[in-house]
């Protein structure tokens, strides 16, 4: 996840008014994320790349449109979101996700025997693979909310939809993850 | 937040994402292609100019200034050589685009305009100086308007082997600088948009108390032409 800039506000200004380096500066603050959000939504980085990059140049021209003392990552995230799931919709298929090929071992943690480790890993796997079993609503919502983890506000603008909505579809999203898994008993 | 959700939060941390690309560079060559409505040639042409105007930036340090002329709030600065200029990493460009409307709103600039042009976008560059895009000879230009709030608000530096004569637009005092030259523009509250190195032809000149400039790959009879229908 990328830190906010200390003064956002200021560099928004400066981007509306046509400074050229503070909107580079915004670019590449929020880069990361609209295009991880992009790549959830649409399942591929060519996609991805091409959603951002559009989203990216629509915002700067929709600038004249964004409301002084806004946040601007939710903003942001809206036009990204809409261009990926337009993609999505024209494309008819995502790829799946996949899990990083090294564990997980932070500083700190102690070090997990071999058969913990893998035990972890396929629980992982499960979990990931139930995620992607999801109705496209539901998978989009707890992507957005835990995978990338955005706010709800958050999660309501990058799908275009109210906070209210983002709740009913996380809480049954949760309900079936629940469920499938302890089916499979993980 | 219960189990199930933290155990959602660190399988985000363990998603094997595509390393994210530079979008930067795309998304700022991207920012000033589209608004220009009249074809792919004359959209090349903008662009172009842009990045002439983007490619180079010249160090602050000045060399022998040699000359000067005063037209409303612009300055001339002959020097006996060009300062030595560097490639920059990003597009420098034209300003912030918005509605011509919206445009004349933020700057209090009243836009004067040829005969029949009507550019759906203009671009505010600080918060005084407005440019469009216009189609003349069938050449891109830029048109740039802005108060004359004092002079030394936009500054060019030529070099010596450029030509700088005074002319007149509809009686008015005017400039017609052609060869090797830089802009530099000077905004209220501060805005400084720094130096950037300029191929194209410019005719500098006054309509009422705003100062009126138009850059292109134009000849001096056709810029002057085009500036005497301007108003």
């Amino acid at each position: 996840m990328v830190d906010r800039p200390l003064d956002e506000a200021g560099l928004v200004e400066r981007a509306r008014s046509g400074d050229l380096d503070a909107w580079e500066t915004i670019v590449r603050t929020h880069q990361g994320l609209a295009f991880r959000t992009a790549y959830l939504l649409t399942g591929n980085a060519a996609d991805a790349e091409e959603a951002a990059q559009d989203g990216f140049v629509k915002a700067y021209r929709a600038f004249g449109r964004f409301r002084r003392g806004a946040e601007l990552r939710p903003w942001l995230l809206r036009i990204v979101a809409n261009e990926a799931r337009n993609r999505r919709r024209s494309a008819g298929r995502r790829e799946r996700l996949a899990l990083r090929a090294a564990a997980e071992v932070r500083p700190g943690d102690a070090v997990p025997s071999p058969e913990a480790a893998l035990l972890a890993g396929e629980q992982r796997e499960r979990l990931l693979v139930a995620v992607e079993r999801l109705p496209d609503d539901q998978r989009d919502a707890i992507a957005c909310r835990y995978l990338l983890g955005l706010t709800e506000a958050e999660t309501a603008a990058a799908l275009g939809i109210r906070a209210g909505t983002v709740k009913s579809r996380l809480s049954r999203a949760l309900a079936r993850l629940r469920e499938t898994l302890e089916e499979e008993g993980a | 937040m219960n189990e199930l959700e933290l155990r959602l939060e660190e399988l985000g941390r363990e998603v094997a994402f595509p390393p994210t690309p530079d979008l930067a560079p795309a998304v700022l060559e991207r920012t000033y292609r589209k608004p220009v409505a009249w074809g792919r040639a004359s959209v090349a042409v903008a662009l172009a100019v842009v990045a002439l105007a983007a490619a180079f930036s010249i160090p602050q340090a000045r060399t022998a200034i040699l000359d000067f002329f005063h037209l409303g709030g612009a300055t001339v600065v002959r020097v006996d050589t060009l300062p030595q200029t560097t490639e920059r990493s990003h597009a420098a460009g034209l300003g912030f685009p918005v509605t011509l409307q919206e445009a004349q709103r933020r700057t209090g600039v009243r836009l004067v305009l040829p005969p029949g042009e009507r550019p759906s976008r203009a671009y505010v560059l600080g918060d005084a100086l407005v440019t469009v895009v216009l189609k003349a000879y069938g050449k891109a230009v830029l048109l740039s308007e802005f108060g004359s709030f004092g002079p030394g608000s936009l500054q060019k530096l030529v070099a010596q082997e450029a030509n700088v004569e005074t002319t007149r637009v509809n009686g008015g005092e005017a400039l017609w600088i052609a060869g090797p030259h830089a802009f530099e523009y000077f905004g209220r509250n501060g805005f400084h948009q720094a130096p950037v190195r300029e191929q194209g032809n410019v005719l500098l000149w006054l309509h009422g108390d705003q100062t009126l400039r138009l850059e292109g790959p134009l000849t001096k009879a056709q810029a002057l032409e085009l500036a005497r229908r301007t108003r």
